[in-house]
């Protein structure tokens, strides 16, 4: 009975004892975001002249690009570009009208090609950027933007430049609904002060690519070579990173990394396993483990505050209270899922509105049909569409003299844009990503400075 | 420009004074620079709803400046004023609500709202206040044109000249039907009467033949 710990079980017990049926509450509540019910006619509204797009980099990442591009209604697929012609083929089957283009500068000359997609290894981007932007296309780049500091400024900078191109970084889950309504649970304070994340990808896979053409395996494991890759934590920790700066929203201050090739001793020299601690202000840390040597619980992330803990996992989200946290109140009627001896509030945005329509009301747990990426590609297609529509409409009614007024115009209907992330939030967390890496091969810490993030 | 350029520069003069001859004389020409803005508002039966749209094209000209200056009294004033506001630059922040606006506004057909000042009235005034005026003009939304009256007010300031108004339309006037989206329960509707505010800017345009008379 001394023991804080001892007081809070005691009174749990009884808790529980005398109200069985709010039991639940002190689990984990499970997290979803309202779905609109979107009525068929929307499918069919006009949406204006399809957006014509070209993807550069037809490997895995951009079969996945195409498979979601094609269902999305506003967007055509008027070219796929690849250097490798077994990829070029393979994704050619998935876009059958898209042009197979070897050479991808054909596609930046080409004035109906509205957007370019670039989805080539990470070392790649910049040049492809660059050029794009240059021939006036919009742009998304995957993340991490770049696998130098170098590269990944420029890239930002001439992103930032570029007032006429809409510019998207790949942080796909910046434009997931689910994911934001989480975020919203966070920042709001329901799990009280966030002080911890913690990420994990534990899959057993050799991360290694083969292909008929032994010359072609090296290019083609760009990523397990160091000169061309950031190494786990900076090509797939980038996302969980920039997740838990924008739920805790704040700047990495430092990153610890360690590092091992546990499995995969076939010649690579980036670690087949890493973990790294980011430190943040006010003492909160975030926490990401991955490995390519073992696949227990596979990938999550974990918010702990000091009233509750929310787990994001498979793009659904559970609340964990704490047993003194405040009531909510909606939680009583959300729906519950067990994780071993913890019980999960399932998250749903709508469980506020429905407790107060009262206990008839259904609690909508169905997960999105759609992924991340479609999503940041929906946000893609309809916030470039949004700026080609505002330099069109700006010069028809008002000539095309005044470049710095149509700058300003095309800044100011970026506020009706879809949540994406643009160059700046790209760029830091390509920042943060490298330096990552960096941390994860030197197995030390590396210092985040404010220079590193701030643009020149 | 290749044209222009093989006439000799005796013969481009001549045209010039020629077609110099021929236009109004002192006509002064407004022609429509960013910095405008259209506000639509209406109501529903979950919340009053504003859209709102920056971009306004068009031009107007004046038969004489006088019309124009504040410090003096006309009786009768010759304008012809087109006004063009594309329908893709009105925009809510929403983007599902946008979708449905758009749609009402019936983009696919007719991408552009337009304006025509059939006749100008300068209301009665003392000099130095307000250059107001009682408009009549033809309103084409959605396809559909609609004569409407409607006061302006004329704000000159330097080579600028601000045109703002206010007028109360109905959208069945123009054969829209107010949306009710079904989203939600399908309890949403939308009023059919909105207030359309706006402020059009424009610039005086270089005389390019007033010059030579």
């Amino acid at each position: 009975m001394n023991n804080q710990n001892n007081v809070y079980e005691i009174n749990r017990r009884n808790f529980i004892g005398t109200f069985s049926s709010m039991m639940a509450m002190m689990g984990g509540v499970a997290i979803t975001r309202a779905h609109e019910n979107k009525p068929a006619e929307a499918q069919e509204r006009f949406t204006g002249p399809p957006l014509n797009c070209a993807i550069i980099g037809c490997g895995q990442q951009g079969r996945e690009i195409v498979t979601n591009l094609s269902r999305i209604q506003q967007a055509n697929i008027a070219a796929i570009s690849d250097t490798y012609s077994a990829y070029l083929n393979r994704t050619g089957r998935q876009a059958p009208k898209a042009a197979k283009v070897t050479e991808y500068k054909k596609l930046l000359d080409d004035k109906n090609i509205d957007a370019i997609i670039v989805a080539t290894p990470t070392h790649q981007h910049k040049d492809i950027v660059l050029q794009a932007l240059q021939a006036g296309k919009h742009v998304y780049c995957e993340a991490p933007l770049a696998h130098t500091i170098e590269d990944a400024r420029t890239i930002a900078k001439a992103a930032r430049d570029a007032k006429k191109s809409y510019f998207q970084a790949g942080l796909q889950q910046r434009s997931d609904p689910e994911i934001v309504h989480i975020l919203n649970f966070v920042r709001a304070g329901a799990a009280g002060t966030a002080f911890l994340a913690r990420s994990q990808y534990h899959k057993k896979n050799s991360w290694r690519r083969s292909s008929p053409d032994a010359n072609f395996e090296k290019t083609l494991n760009w990523r397990l070579d160091n000169q061309t890759s950031i190494g786990l934590v900076g090509e797939l920790g980038i996302h969980n990173i920039d997740a838990a700066s924008w739920f805790l929203n704040m700047r990495p201050q430092a990153v610890t990394g360690f590092g091992s090739t546990i499995l995969w001793n076939d010649g690579r020299n980036v670690p087949d396993t890493s973990q790294t601690v980011i430190d943040y202000a006010r003492g909160a840390r975030m926490l990401y483990d991955a490995t390519l040597a073992n696949s227990f619980d596979s990938e999550y992330d974990i918010y702990y505050g000091t009233d509750a803990t929310v787990m994001l996992r498979d793009r659904r989200g559970w609340m964990f209270k704490e047993v003194d946290s405040p009531l909510l109140g909606w939680e009583v009627y959300a729906r519950k899922e067990t994780f071993f001896k913890e019980v999960g509030i399932v998250l749903a945005a709508n469980a506020t509105k429905l407790a107060a329509q009262g206990e008839n009301a259904i609690i909508d747990t169905q997960v999105a049909t759609q992924g991340s990426l479609y999503y940041a590609l929906e946000a893609f297609v309809v916030n470039a569409d949004l700026i080609k529509s505002g330099v069109t409409e700006f010069t028809t009614n008002f000539g095309a003299d005044d470049q710095s007024a149509l700058g300003d115009y095309l800044m100011d209907i970026s506020k009706n844009h879809l949540p994406a992330a643009g160059w700046k939030e790209g760029y830091e967390a390509t920042v943060t990503a490298i330096k990552a890496h960096e941390a994860v091969m030197k197995g030390g810490k590396v210092e985040l400075t404010d220079e590193l993030y701030n643009l020149a | 420009m290749n044209a222009l350029r093989a006439l000799s520069p005796k013969t481009l003069v001549a045209a010039v004074l020629v077609l110099g001859a021929v236009s109004l004389q002192a006509q002064v020409r407004y022609q429509a620079v960013p910095g405008s803005k259209v506000k639509i508002a209406g109501t529903s039966t979950i919340h009053d709803w504003t859209v709102e749209g920056k971009v306004i094209g068009g031009f107007a000209e004046f038969e004489s400046e006088a019309a124009l200056d504040p410090s003096k009294t006309v009786s009768d004033v010759k304008a012809k004023v087109e006004v063009n506001v594309p329908v893709s630059q009105i925009l809510s922040g929403k983007k599902l609500m946008d979708d449905i606006m758009h749609d009402a506004l019936k983009i696919k057909n007719h991408k552009n709202i337009t304006y025509a000042l059939k006749e100008i009235k300068p209301q009665a005034r003392k000099a130095g206040e307000p250059l107001k005026y009682d408009t009549k003009g033809d309103l084409t939304v959605a396809g559909v044109t609609k004569p409407i009256d409607m006061v302006v007010t004329l704000v000159p300031e330097g080579d600028k000249l601000r045109a703002t108004g206010t007028q109360q339309l109905k959208m069945s006037d123009f054969g829209i039907k107010p949306p009710a989206p079904a989203v939600g329960l399908g309890l949403i509707k939308t009023a059919d009467e909105v207030t359309v505010t706006f402020e059009w800017l424009t610039k005086k345009a270089a005389p390019k033949t007033a010059s030579l008379n």
